[in-house]
């Protein structure tokens, strides 16, 4: 079922222009500012809504570029690119394309947590992205730095609001108008990169940084507020020069799953998938780290770096004397490099090469392109709505680690959501946003823009509130309809297959539902199975399912008729019997907070002088956060539920006065029609 | 009572059977009266329940119930197996725990269909008796209600206000009350906090934490990082321990709820004997009628009152004697009734009508004692009228009886002219005392049903982590989570930021 990929890429080069002369003047519906994970995905979700879109990016050919680790998914991060494809998105389908090594982690701990990954091959996936960018309708390409935001002034009743209005090139002034803009430009908002003591203006080794005039647009004319973190990536090393037999082997699944709803298989043949290696560092490394210790300014800095992807100084100094993890993975099929997964490092090059010599099986290793950090500027994420547009300005809209986090899964889910609100800005239909009950893209939004960041923020499942409804293999189901009905980022082809799959689901349910037969009955029916004979009751076949050996294979040969159509469901049915109660639990919860989530607050209240009686501190809070819905507002440190309340009667005596006065007008604009088609009735 | 139990065992099925159709139901339109298609906002969809009327001192308790669940809650609580009473209309029923099918009271119940009632969702409330004692074991019937649990600070008032029925000065108010509410509740748990058991319960939440820390990182990171497998064989000691510690803590007698209510001290004995003299001396008013004229109290005389920082709930009951007079009778069924009941009992005797002679007065004494009471393990035992005694007898007495086994505390008093009460009052302190349990030195007992049904749920909680420990680690999980949430609502939110910061400290993550 895979769709088929023109590997022929300069074929499809028609919409694409190096030369931007003709967009002057031009307007699009949508201007998406870089081609990492966010802005491949938001591009193309803003052309799936409807909207003409146009991706400028540095160079076309690092468009979908992994520039960091050669894998994606795994725990927490495969659930958002489950989500992703169930709202149709790219990166599931090109991590099935791209692929070269499949598992599916956590697989012994619950369905609910397993985390679909997989190593890829970085050409494929990069071709993958550009053929499918490059044949989407709407969507136009161009190389290009964008030199300026354009914005309107603010407007005088109400200070400090702008609307985006488009873009201004370097290296020409051309302007190009939209009426939405994404900003994706991951690290290279005042990016600097580090090796050893040298340190140089860039977001990626390799490319140009990118014009100060962007930062300055955010920060001096728009306001906004930002903050600096780090990361850093390691060294690439030379395949032959490294003795893998000294390290240990790392199989694949011998059955890889695909990430997309709408593949059946993946790309790479089962047997053709490669193998990782594991190894370990030695006491050696901890000597090298403390001895380079002064020749590296990344590490001396005290910009925060992600706690979880920590570099190989910050691991052995945290954690000394004891030995790290280090994954050794291919970059490729045809590549004949290796990435060292945890030796992330910003060290000398020749320190560096000395630290992986410590390590048995890279003693005699090169190294192709040296390890390096980079610092770079965030937008404080409470400054964003649901939508991920900025709320002060209307039309920006931020994704990726423009926002503070890293990963490309995170950057991919970002992405799409604001391409398809800046698509639905754009064409004058209301934005969506996703509740943190509903999905894990929702999760991710909702802890951006109402609690923020302090360090660069990744995924988790225990992030996730409704962990054991939030599935990856439900994500079609909760999502994919809403992304038809509601949002429009979705083919109807894929909207179709949810639907049958939905129903399927369903019927297969209440099948098993209607099989209610007694324990001996069951018993007779599933000798292997112990089943306990103190019960009296009726079990139905989705008691049955609940059983630990009890797999739905199993009772469709017990009951051929009934149940046999639906095998191809047999593992999803499986894991929707287990969790069912549990899910059911959480309905009231979710329903809740989907409520409280309902009622929206104004995004131009004034909390310091509203009438409603709320502590000094709790007006602060909410005036630098402004939470955009009750629920949000209630999910914040400090307020009190008595605040809380006070909120909600302020909102509800508003709601209702604006009602009173919409019924008024209403009333009025009757009786004036009336007047009207009176006196054109009277006699002349 | 056994063959009842298969018939309300059906009942119970039924209940529950109601709570999950109700789960299908749609939410519970909110606004329904004001804003007609405005989203619904805040309601719970629990069913919570409280004591709506004050503690201890009332003749009658109010119970109120709210929510989808409400009927359920009648149902099997009230006795109504086929159908709900007539909605506003006061009915009297026997109330029974569900669990035990043990008749806690008898007392009247009224049914409020939604939308009229004052919260305007269904509700039940529930007229009995205003004793700690049913209050707390009705209260505790309710909480193993599936679907019900105990309200929070002003939540009763909130539902009330959401759905619109509330008047424009109520709502005004609104904001104060729940501060005022919650605040009460705050200033509650903070005695409770800062004392022995604020730091039993701070321990398992640390320890709680810390297990559902190691979980959640082992089901995040363990793929990727060294987090050893000894990681969960750790957590699977904790939670064991934990819920073990939990449930003998639960089964603690509750002394420590009677701070809130006030301890239940009954005085007892036969008629003429001076109970209702030493009532009115207790309570320095002439709370119950005094005369010479035997079997003068015949319903039981209760009072509140404050010793040496203890609320006291203070009863003077009939004269115990056989009677043909029906008020009489009914009067000395109900003193033995509290007696059972009672939390110490004050037996007071005549020491006009005691034999001379010491150990004469020991065995009439320990005979009289087997008559009024069933254990003699909580009372004090009161000589009253020692004006009459012999100055002799009365040091006699005093000095010799003291050590006597078999017998409690004894003192001598006279209500008429004071001798002995001053000692007395401090025995009976520090019986008094001991029975709270001092929350700064004693031991840590429970203060609230609230944290009592907190703390059953964490418990059972933990118990779905072993359940799946080792067949899904994230139904496990969540487990852990519950309990996590349900402690929580005693000690304070656990985030899962704080969570991650535990996972971090504890663990070299790295991808």
């Amino acid at each position: 079922m895979l769709r088929k990929k023109l590997p022929f890429l300069h074929s499809l080069l028609s919409p694409v222009s190096r030369h931007v002369g003709h967009l002057t003047g031009h307007q699009y519906d949508v201007i998406v500012v870089g081609g990492g994970h966010a802005g491949t995905e938001a591009a193309a979700a803003a052309a799936r809504v409807g909207a003409e879109t146009l991706l400028i990016t540095q160079k076309i050919h690092t468009i979908g570029a992994l520039s960091c680790n050669p894998s994606l998914g795994g725990v927490g991060k495969g659930q958002l690119v489950k989500e992703v494809d169930a709202l149709d998105g790219l990166c599931g389908r090109a991590g099935d394309w791209a692929g070269i090594h499949f598992s599916i982690l956590n697989r012994r701990k619950g369905p609910a947590v397993w985390g679909p990954r997989a190593q890829l091959d970085r050409q494929r996936y990069r071709d993958f992205i550009q053929s499918e960018l490059l044949s989407t309708p709407r969507l136009t390409v161009v190389e290009g730095s964008v030199e300026e935001l354009l914005v309107t002034e603010p407007n005088p009743e109400e200070p400090g609001h702008h609307r985006v209005t488009g873009i201004r090139l370097a290296n020409g002034s051309h302007a190009i108008s939209a009426r939405s803009v994404v900003l994706t430009t991951g690290t290279f908002l005042s990016g600097s990169l580090f090796v050893g003591q040298t340190t140089s203006p860039g977001g990626r080794i390799g490319d140009a940084p990118s014009s100060a005039g962007l930062s300055h647009t955010l920060r001096e004319r728009l306001g906004l507020r930002t903050g600096r973190l780090r990361t850093g990536t390691p060294p690439r090393i030379v395949k032959d020069s490294v003795d893998l037999s000294l390290a240990k082997l790392h199989l694949p699944d011998s059955h890889p799953t695909p990430f997309s709803f709408l593949n059946t298989h993946t790309h790479c043949k089962p047997e053709e998938q490669l193998p990782c290696y594991l190894t370990f560092t030695t006491p050696g490394v901890e000597r090298v780290v403390r001895e380079s210790l002064q020749l590296n300014c990344h590490i001396q800095q005290d910009t925060k770096g992600p706690r979880y992807c920590p570099s190989i100084e910050s691991r052995v100094l945290r954690f000394p004397g004891r030995s790290h993890q280090v994954w050794l993975e291919p970059e490729g099929v045809t590549s004949d490099l290796l990435y060292p997964q945890g030796l992330s490092m910003t060290m000398p090059p020749d320190i560096q090469l000395r630290l992986i010599r410590e390590i048995p099986p890279m003693r005699r290793a090169e190294i192709h392109t040296p390890g390096y950090g980079v610092q770079y500027d965030f937008v404080c994420p409470t400054q964003l709505s649901p939508a991920l547009q900025v709320k002060s300005t209307q039309g920006l809209f931020l994704a990726g680690q423009i926002n503070g986090t890293t990963g490309y899964e995170e950057a991919a889910a970002q992405g799409l959501w604001a391409g398809a609100n800046a698509a639905r800005s754009a064409l004058s239909m209301p934005t969506v946003t996703l509740s943190r009950t509903e999905s894990y893209i929702g999760v991710l939004i909702d802890d951006l823009v109402s609690r923020g960041v302090t360090e660069p923020y990744r995924m988790f499942t225990s992030r996730a509130e409704f962990r054991t409804s939030l599935r990856p293999d439900n994500a079609d189901l909760r999502l994919t309809p809403k992304g038809f009905e509601e949002v429009g980022c979705v083919s109807s082809v894929r909207y179709q297959e949810s639907l049958r799959v939905r129903n399927s689901l369903q019927d297969a349910l209440t099948a098993l539902q209607a099989l209610f037969l007694s324990t001996s009955s069951w018993k007779k029916k599933l000798p292997s199975v112990p089943i306990s004979e103190t019960k009296s009751t009726l079990l139905t076949g989705l008691d049955l399912l609940q059983y630990n050996d009890v797999t739905f294979e199993m009772l469709a040969s017990a009951f051929p008729e009934s149940l046999s159509s639906f095998m191809e469901f047999a593992q999803r049915l499986k894991i929707e019997a287990v969790y069912k109660p549990h899910c059911d639990l959480n309905k009231k919860e979710i329903e809740r907070i989907q409520r409280e989530e309902n009622m929206s607050l104004p995004q131009d209240i004034d909390y310091f002088s509203l009438p409603v009686s709320l502590s000094d501190e709790v007006r602060e809070i909410l005036d630098r956060v402004r939470p955009s819905t009750l629920g949000a507002a209630t999910r914040l440190e400090g307020i009190t539920p008595a605040a809380v309340v006070n909120l909600l009667n302020y909102v509800r005596v508003t709601e209702k006065k604006k009602e009173t006065h919409r019924n008024q007008r209403q009333q009025e604009a009757q009786r004036d029609e009336e007047l009207c088609a009176n006196s054109a009735s009277l006699p002349q | 009572m056994l063959p009842l139990r298969p018939v309300c065992g059906g009942i119970w099925r039924a209940a529950v059977h109601t709570v999950r159709m109700s789960r299908g139901a749609p939410p519970y339109r909110l606004f329904s009266s004001t804003c007609d298609g405005a989203p619904a906002a805040l309601a719970d969809a629990d069913t919570i329940f409280a004591l709506s009327s004050g503690h201890g001192r009332c003749g009658v308790a109010v119970v109120r119930v709210s929510g989808p669940a409400s009927a359920t809650a009648l149902r099997c609580m009230a006795g109504f197996t086929q159908r709900l009473p007539p909605p506003r209309t006061a009915l009297l029923r026997s109330i029974t725990d569900p669990r035990s099918t043990e008749v806690l009271d008898r007392g009247l119940v009224l049914w409020f269909p939604a939308p009229r009632s004052f919260s305007g969702e269904d509700s039940v409330e529930f007229h009995i008796h205003g004793g700690p004692a049913v209050v707390t074991a009705v209260l505790q019937a309710l909480g193993s209600v599936p679907g019900l649990r105990p309200a929070e600070a002003g939540e009763f008032t909130r539902r009330a206000f959401q759905a619109g029925k509330l008047g424009l000065t109520e709502v005004e108010g609104l904001g104060d009350l729940i501060h005022a509410e919650t605040e009460a509740q705050r200033r509650q748990a903070l005695r409770q906090m800062s004392g022995e058991l604020g730091r039993l319960y701070q321990d398992w939440s640390d320890r709680l934490k810390r297990c559902l820390a190691h979980v959640e990182a082992f089901i995040d990171f363990s793929e990727d990082e060294l987090i050893e497998d000894g990681v969960l064989n750790r957590v699977d000691v904790s939670v064991s321990d934990l819920q073990a510690e939990i449930e003998r803590h639960l089964k603690d007698e509750r002394r420590g709820e009677r701070l809130r209510s006030g301890v239940q001290v009954v005085i007892a004995g036969a008629t003429n004997a001076g109970k209702s003299s030493l009532l009115n001396k207790l309570c320095q008013r002439p709370a119950a009628i005094v005369s010479p004229i035997a079997g003068t109290t015949r319903d039981v005389v209760e009072t509140a009152l404050d010793l040496g920082g203890f609320p006291v709930l203070l009863s003077d009951t009939a004269g115990l004697r056989d009677s043909s007079d029906l008020v009489e009778r009914e009067g000395v069924r109900r003193a033995r009734e509290r007696v059972e009941q009672a939390d110490l009992t004050l037996v007071v005797v005549d020491s006009a009508h005691l034999p001379s002679e010491v150990d004469r007065a020991a065995t009439f004494l320990r005979e009289h004692l087997r008559s009024v009471l069933p254990d003699t393990d909580r009372c004090l035992l009161v000589l009253n009228k020692a004006d009459l005694l012999p100055e002799k007898q009365r040091q006699k007495l005093d000095t010799e009886l003291r050590g006597v086994s078999g017998l409690p505390a004894v003192r001598l008093i006279s209500c008429q002219t004071n001798e002995g009460l001053k000692a007395f009052l401090t025995v009976l302190h520090s019986s008094v005392k001991t029975l709270c349990g001092d929350p700064l030195f004693g031991a840590p007992t429970l203060t609230q049903a609230r944290h009592r049904a907190h703390l059953q749920r964490c418990a059972a909680a933990l118990a779905q982590y072993q359940r799946y420990r080792d067949t899904d680690l994230a139904l496990a999980a969540e487990g852990v989570r519950l309990a996590v949430t349900s402690l929580g609502r005693i000690t304070g939110r656990v985030g899962a930021e704080e969570i991650l910061d535990i996972i971090f400290k504890d663990f070299c993550i790295g991808k």
